[in-house]
């Protein structure tokens, strides 16, 4: 047993424990049905994706490592795959499709809520981007936007936006190993 | 910040970092996706990402989730002696357009020479073949395993891949996995009877939708012989 209980349960699943899967849906599965509706937005499909992903989790539950991250880590960023590449590969959508929708009032209480704990170190590297640009990371990473939706979203071109955030996002990792 | 150019260790880290945010388009994913398969420190890089990102996972706030584990667990730990219809998993397979495939599935004592690795304690549980036999992949079973081998024909074409699928009755498809070079392996209990295999062409990297998206190029209903 260690100090991480999710990460027991997926190791107990590696071993074909069938109770263990059965706690980690107990424990985990409302966690991950919020992020499969933040970025899938609608909630059958979200349904729908949250039994492949814990057909997924169980299936490679023998390639989750313990000395590489905590177990909700590797479940959250399952989770967050799946739903991206489901949201990739929907039809391209129409500008006024509820983008707008997607951004707003957000970024400010997410900027709340994870200014505690070990998301703190991470919310100050945050603050030292340019806020348009903090913003824009955040909104990708939370909703699963795009570069192309985020530079229209911000009126920029495409690949403006592409330079803005890799530069971001290498100072980002500057900032955290500092 | 200077517009220099990256370093190459900076623009893999760029790459990591944009696939971990999800900032891609589906091919640049699907490209990135197939990379951390093949490249274990690039791989290493995006745990990396994962890992300095996971603060912002606390902005998710949790969603009360409907009560889907029984259905996962059909999926997942089926028992045996069950044949539902089977309409909607043939619709499923006309739509994803079926070329030409002959069904051929054999027992452990018809398995005919050479039929992939015998592993020990291992039993054969359907052959996917074309009708020339010029493209052929062997199910096995052995414990807790699944393994799928290629045993006639050629990989893929360069830039695809066969990814393997299950088929509960009346289920949507369920991703088993690739099969590239070697054979693949995945922890699964023994599928039963009229339950459906089948192999599809995907990008590297495979399917990203979770159904398949390519040709069905072979399939076959566990213990049943057209």
């Amino acid at each position: 047993m260690s100090d991480d209980p999710i990460a027991d349960l997926i190791q107990s699943c590696a071993n074909g424990d069938r109770a263990a899967f059965r706690v980690l849906y107990r424990d985990a599965s409302a966690k991950l049905m919020g992020v499969l509706l933040r970025i899938l937005s609608e909630r059958p499909e979200a349904e729908d994706a949250l039994q492949e992903l814990y057909t997924r989790i169980w299936l490679r539950a023998t390639k989750y490592d313990p000395a590489k991250g905590r177990g909700m880590t590797w479940l959250i960023a399952l989770a967050r795959n799946l739903a991206i590449d489901r949201l990739r590969s929907r039809p391209p959508r129409t500008s006024d499709d509820g983008l707008d929708m997607v951004v707003d009032a957000a970024p400010l209480a997410e900027t709340r809520l994870i200014a505690k704990g070990e998301a703190r170190r991470l919310n100050e590297c945050f603050n030292q981007l340019e806020p348009e640009r903090a913003e824009a990371v955040r909104g990708a990473y939370l909703a699963g936007l795009s570069y192309a939706e985020l530079a229209e979203q911000y009126a920029v071109p495409l690949n403006t936006m592409r330079t803005w955030l890799r530069r971001s996002l290498l100072k980002l990792r500057e900032c955290l190993e500092q | 910040m200077k517009d220099a150019p990256m370093t190459p260790e900076d623009a893999d880290d760029a790459e990591a970092a944009e696939y971990v945010v999800g900032l891609q388009d589906q091919a640049e994913r699907a490209a990135t996706a197939a990379r951390i398969q093949k490249d274990p420190g690039f791989a290493a890089r995006v745990v990396a990402w994962e890992t300095r990102l996971q603060g912002l996972n606390d902005a998710y706030a949790g969603a009360p989730a409907p009560t889907l584990l029984p259905a996962i667990e059909a999926r997942l730990f089926p028992t045996p002696a069950r044949n539902k219809g089977r309409g909607g998993l043939w619709q499923w397979l006309a739509g994803a357009g079926v070329a030409a495939v002959l069904v051929l599935v054999a027992m452990a004592t018809l398995m005919p020479p050479g039929s992939g690795p015998a592993l020990p304690g291992s039993d054969l549980v359907a052959v996917l073949a074309t009708e020339d036999a010029r493209l052929a992949f062997g199910v096995r079973q052995a414990g807790d395993e699944l393994a799928v081998t290629r045993i006639a024909g050629p990989p893929a074409v360069a830039g695809r891949v066969h990814e393997v699928w299950l088929i509960a009755p009346d289920a949507a498809p369920v991703s088993l996995g690739l099969v590239v070079d070697g054979p693949l392996t995945v922890t699964y209990p023994r599928p039963p009877e009229g339950w459906t295999l089948a192999v599809s062409i995907e990008p590297e990297g495979g399917s990203t939708y979770g159904t398949p998206t390519g040709p069905v190029i072979l399939s076959a209903v566990i213990g049943q012989t057209l």
